[in-house]
Order: C-alpha cells, then structure tokens, then sequence
C-alpha cells in the first residue's frame, strides 16, 4: 500500500516548499497527534496548500478544505507528504 | 424547552446566543468545578427558550478540557434539542461533527452560520438537500446581523413539539466498518441488559414519546445498526461502540476495564481488515462520508478575490508582519493613554472641586464628612482613574479580537513563545491576561496540555491586567509620563520572560506545539464590539465599582477612628524596606481585594488626589512595581485554583511575592543611584 509517486523520499511537511500542493501521506505520532490533526481537517490523503511561513523556523500556515490552519514546526515534522504540484 | 448551542469553535455559537439572549435577560455565567457554559433565556413567538452556550469542541472525542465540560454536559444533563452551529464556509470539515452528533439519535437542528463568509469564499449550499440527506431540519442563518436567527429557534420550539419524536438515523460509514460496528454495539446492548436490568435502555435526557414505532424505517443508512426497537437509549449502542473503537479513554474507564477485552477483539478486526490503526479507520470513515455529503449538497465556485489575502500577505510578512505588530501595540497603547489621561484631566478636576465644596458644606472635622469623602473619592477614583483608561482599552481589546488579528498574533510569536517553554496558541490567552486575568486563566484551555495551561496561566496572571493597567497609567503614566509606563511594561515584559524561562526549566516543555485554525477577517461588527466591551465592563461596573466605593468609605471611617496606625504599625516592616510611607501599607492589604483599590485607597491615605506632591518619583514607582506584581487580586486566584488547583496557586502566590519585594528592591536601590 506504501505508494510514493515521486522518486524523492517523502519530505516531511516542514521540508515542503510554501506556495505548493501536497498530498499528505502519513501522520506519524500517537493517537492524540493524528486525532488534533484530523480534527482542524489535516487526514492523510487529503490535498493541502502551504500558504507561508513565519521566520527563524517558525509555524507554518497551511490550507486544508478551505481552512486556515497554523501548524507548529514539531508538528509538521510528524506529517509525511508527496509534494503535487 | 432546553436548546443547547454545540458547534465547533469560532463557528458563532456565543454570537447567534447573544443574537437572542444578549440584551432580553439576564445571562449568567455558571462556575462548575470544571463546567463552564453559559445559560440565558430568550422569548421565541411568546414561548421561553433556555439556552446553553457550550464552549467549542471539534468533536466528541476531543480531551481538552473546554471540550471535555461541553461532553459532561451532553451526557450528564437535560436538554431537548441540539443546535448544531456550523461555519457555513467550513462546511466540509464542520460536518464530521455533524455526523457524530447525529450518531447520538437526539433531537438536532443544523444552524448553517456565517453564510455570507460561505458566499464569499465561493461556497454554494443547497439547505434542502443537506436536510434530506441528514434527515434532520438546516436553517441558514448570518447570526452576527441577526438574520435566520428567530427561524432557527422557532425550529427548535417546532422539533421539540414534534410528536412522535423521529430520532435521525446515522449516516453509514461504509458496509465493511457498520459490520464490526454493528457486532460491537450489539454486545454492549448485551451489557447493558446485564447492568441495568430491564431493556437495556438508558434514561435519555430529552423527554421521549412513549408510544413505539416511532422510528422512520424506510431510509437506506445504518438502519440496522440504529437502536433496534424504536426507544433511543442514551448514548446510543452504535455511538458508544464507535467512540470505544477510536480508543476514547473516557468510554474505555465508563465501560469498565473487565470488558475492554470485547473492544479490544473489534479492534484487532478492524486492523486486520483495514491495515490500519482502528482510530484512524473510523476518523477517515467519518471524513470520507463528511466529504461525500459535502459534494453532494455543496458546490465550491470561484472565491470573490478581495483585500483579506492582500492583508494577510502583509500582516504575516516574515519582516513587515513583526514591524505592523510592533506598530499595532504602541498604537494601542498611545491611544489607551492619551484618551485616558484627557479622561483623568478632566473628571478628576471636578471631583476634587466637589469634594473641596462637601467639606465646606458638611464641616472637615464630621463623622459625616470622613465617610462622605472617603465614598467620593472611591467613586471619583472609579469614574475618573478607571474607566478613562478601561473603556478605549476593552475597545481596542474587542476589535483586535474580533478583527481576527490576535490569531495572527500567535502565528507570528510562536518562535518568541517557545522561548517561554510555550508556543503560539498560548498567545491568545497570554494578551488576554493584558485585559483581565481572570478570563485569561480561564482561556488556557485552548491549550491541549496540562503543562502548558499551568505555564500559561502564570505567565497570564502576570502581565499587567487592566486593573493594574489603570494604576500604572493614573500613577506613573499621569504623574512621570507615557516613557515611565511604557518602561513598567518593558520591565513586566522582561520578567515574564524569566519566569517562561525558569518554568520551563523546572517543568520542560514536551507538547506537540501550535496547531491552531487561524479566521478569516471580519470587519469587526459595531455590536459584537459594544457587546463585548459592555460584558467585561460590565464585571467592574457591577462588582469592582461597588467594591470600591465601599472600601474607600470604610477607609475613611479607620481614618477617622484612628484605627489604621495599627494596621500600619504590623505592615511597617515591609513599608520601610520598600521605602515607602507607612501610610500605604493599608492600601496593599485592600489591594488584594481588586488592584484598583490600591490606588484609591492611595488616595484616600494620603489625603489628596495630588498624589506627586507627597511622594517622590522613586516612591511612586516602587509602589507601582509592587503592586504590579505583588499578588493577584482574590478573583483571579480563585480561577487559578480552579484551573491549576490549590496547591499550585498558593506556590505561585508566594513566588509573585517574593517576586514582587525582589523588583521593588532592585528598583528601589536603582533609582537611589540613578536619581
């Protein structure tokens, strides 16, 4: 099941360029981790957008159906994704 | 009739309850151990709605503790309708709670909110269908200009009249997950028989129509898996059989920890099948539906371009974002001051005028003239030091909020806070102590960790309150100028630094960091920001104000008898280290009571308003200082006892002392060499 289109490793969220599209392919961390994502509607699978990101190794802002979502670096290092577009 | 407002957070539930609440009753807040919802009545077509305000949760198997009071509420009181309020503009995702509140087979309303920021970003709902395909009423509402918001609650008055009562039946989360759902539910309905003895069904907490049948039969869902003979029990089996499958420590320890092992065989099915962890199946099961009911009902157009992206590509700026924040605040505070200070100016001239005349009037030697006088002066220090300042203050405090900037606050400062030992969110809660600490203490349940809400709260209860602000700005601001007050909060600032730094080294930080929805702008509404400003007013109109006046004439009267030399004499070892008169030690005790006391108090023990003319530069800003930091005044620490408990609050109340004779020490030894 473990599919990667790209010939990359899978980057990590917090390695993703800002301004692309990404595929989220798996949320590593507990139960509670993946439970707070899904809940701001981060699931894996989804497509989300980076929108920007703060300095000095600051949050990320990203996009996932429609919402706006600030997404701590430790976080986003938990989120595996395929970079779309 | 019993409606409850659940939704998730920031979807307008506080906003479509003041819509009907806000002006006609009175609305109190209810302080539970850990509830904290708040209840109104509103009149509906001549009818008296109770209305519950529960506080946000994303879904109900969220552990935060604002999430957790909104769960104990679901499930240990009466209630008869359920108005789900849902962000119009994040329908998709706002549906997965949707779908778990239809899994409680209660009576429910959908409340489709904000549908102008849903047109905007270019979201086209069809109401009709989302109704026919939940199986439960829409209504569109635009709650902060009040529109929809008679028909939603007419709604409910209708579906709780409703007779016989059709609990909605589940959406379907796929055939092969409704099978292990199904067999799970089925043995704790077995349980359940076991436990209670009769039918296996559990009180419900809307009254139910008794007769049978009640149940629509002909829908295509998870009718086998809905409660089986047509009386909901409460929870339902099928909920309660989800919620165990995802995990939920809360369902595991009310199941019993002898049956886990029935929740632990469904589980390993569900592993075994889906090669994936059961939480996850069942979270994707419940947004894979979310998402098919959204396209089903939902068109996504072209979003109307317009300024928000252009502000925000601004106000997030990696460099200009920080020179705009930094902007934002010394506006702020300028504005705060330079109206407050007019404010002063002005009132305070007439009052000392009034009272000059009173003792003329009244005689300055008179029993009458004491109590009098010390009454006038509590009232004038309410009137012409407070809200000068108070009012711009909570203003300001309102529009930034409501505005949706704090938000972008935190995503600017997360690297700052994690300085602290915190992250962005706590942001929110950290600005609003800048208002008053108690809400502030209170906001730290946004935080997901017990850890960071008690790193949280301190660093909150230790910035400047609006009360302290009042004390800073009439004493220091007024008497020595802005460049004074603005260095106590540079000074305020570098301490809370410190005390991020040494609570985080005794407790280091572990959680995940910030996750946080950030809003959309809104043009901030003439009256959410009135609304809002009046409730936080409204505290020190109805009990600060009051408070003061009283403690000013009861001051005035120990004055008279004579009786604070010995209240004096016992705090004369801490006056003479902070090099203080000894007549202010009096005015610290009732400055535990609230800050601003301190100052009137002040006032009234040196017998005069010219307060520059009795103590030097040095003395005025020790005594600022120390009531800055001293303790927090009596509300604030039975919030923080609520929250952190009270053996925690008591170690932070002797910190904040010693803390607070430390920085006036220091300050004291400073100003001797540099003045």
């Amino acid at each position: 099941m473990k599919t990667v289109s790209s010939k990359r490793p899978p980057l990590t969220l917090y390695q993703a360029r800002p301004e692309s599209t990404l595929k989220v392919l798996a949320i590593s961390g507990g139960w509670g981790v993946r439970r707070n994502l899904n809940e701001v509607g981060v699931h894996v699978g989804d497509s989300i957008r980076i929108l920007r990101r703060a300095p000095f190794g600051g949050p990320l802002m990203i996009e996932s159906h429609g919402t706006e979502v600030a997404i701590g670096r430790q976080l986003a290092e938990k989120v595996k994704v395929d970079v779309i577009r | 009739m019993k409606a409850v407002l659940v939704g998730q957070p920031n979807s307008g539930k506080s906003t479509l309850f003041n819509a009907v609440a806000g002006y006609r009753s009175l609305t109190s807040n209810f302080a539970g151990t850990t509830v904290e919802y708040t209840q109104g009545k509103a009149r509906v077509d001549g009818e008296t709605l109770d209305l519950i305000d529960l506080p946000g949760l994303y879904s109900l198997a969220s552990d935060n503790p604002a999430a957790c009071s909104s769960r104990e509420f679901l499930f240990q009181h009466d209630w008869d309708v359920l108005v789900n309020v849902v962000d119009a503009s994040q329908l998709a995702r706002s549906l997965e709670l949707t779908l778990e509140l239809l899994d409680l087979q209660a009576p429910l309303l959908l409340c489709l909110n904000m549908m102008d920021e849903a047109a905007r970003k270019g979201i086209v709902i069809d109401a009709k269908a989302l109704a026919v395909a939940l199986g439960v009423p829409v209504r569109e509402t635009i709650a902060a200009r009040g529109q929809g918001v008679v028909e939603t609650f007419r709604t409910a008055l209708e579906l709780h009249r409703q007779r016989p009562f059709a609990p909605p039946i589940p959406l379907s989360y796929g055939p092969e997950l409704e099978i292990v759902v199904g067999k799970l539910a089925q043995e704790l309905r077995e349980i359940r028989k076991g436990t209670t003895g009769d039918a296996g069904t559990n009180p419900t907490p809307w009254s139910v129509d008794s007769r049978p049948g009640a149940l629509a039969k002909d829908r295509d869902l998870a009718t086998s898996t809905a409660e089986a003979a047509g009386y909901p029990s409460f929870p339902p089996a099928r909920f309660e059989a989800l919620q165990l499958l995802q995990g939920d420590p809360n369902w595991l320890t009310r199941l019993g920890p002898e049956r886990a092992a029935t929740v632990e065989c469904a589980q390993t099915e569900i592993t075994q099948h889906f090669d994936q962890p059961p939480d996850v199946v069942v979270s994707s099961a419940r947004h894979a539906a979310s998402l098919n009911l959204f396209e089903l009902v939902a068109r996504v157009t072209k979003p109307r371009a317009d300024w928000r992206e252009q502000a925000d590509r601004l106000l997030m700026h990696p460099v200009l974002g920080y020179v705009f924040l930094g902007l934002v605040f010394l506006g702020f505070f300028h504005l705060v001051f330079d109206l407050g200070q007019i404010g002063e100016t002005h009132l305070m001239a007439l009052f000392n005028n009034f009272i000059a005349g009173l003792g003329h009037s009244l005689g300055e030697h008179s029993v009458r003239f004491a109590l009098a006088r010390g009454a006038l002066l509590g009232t004038a220090g309410a009137i012409a030091n407070v809200l000068p300042y108070l009012v711009p203050f909570l203003i300001g405090l309102a529009v930034l909020e409501d505005a949706g900037y704090l938000a972008r606050v935190g995503y600017l400062m997360d690297v700052a806070m994690h300085r602290l030992g915190l992250h962005g969110t706590a942001m929110l809660p950290v600005l609003l102590g800048y208002g008053c600490s108690v809400p502030a203490v209170l906001a730290t349940r946004i935080l997901p960790s017990r850890r960071d809400r008690f790193v949280a709260a301190c660093l909150a209860v230790l910035v400047p309150c609006s009360a302290r602000m009042t004390v800073i700005f009439a004493l220091v601001g007024f008497y020595l100028g802005a460049n004074y007050a603005l260095g106590i909060y540079a000074l305020n600032l570098a301490v809370v630094a410190l005390a991020g730094n040494i609570l985080t080294k005794i407790w280091p930080e572990i959680s995940p960091g910030m996750l946080m929805e950030v809003p959309p702008y809104h043009h901030p509404t003439l009256r959410v920001v009135l609304l809002k400003t009046w409730w936080r007013l409204r505290e020190f109109v109805i009990i600060a104000a009051p408070l003061l006046i009283a403690g000013s004439a009861l001051l005035g009267m120990i004055e008279f008898l004579g009786w604070e030399r010995f209240i004096n004499i016992g705090l004369s070892p801490l006056t003479k280290l902070l090099g203080l008169p000894s007549a202010v030690g009096l005015t610290l005790v009732f400055g535990v009571l609230r800050k601003e006391l301190s100052l009137m108090m002040l006032m009234q023990a040196l017998g005069t308003t010219q307060v520059a003319s009795v103590l030097t530069t040095g003395q005025i800003l020790v005594f600022t200082l120390f009531v800055t930091f001293y303790l927090p005044c009596l509300a604030t620490l039975a919030a923080l006892a609520r929250e952190i408990g009270w053996r925690l609050t008591a170690a932070a109340a002797t910190v904040l002392f010693v803390l607070a004779i430390t920085i006036s020490l220091a300050a004291r030894g400073f100003l001797s060499v540099a003045l």
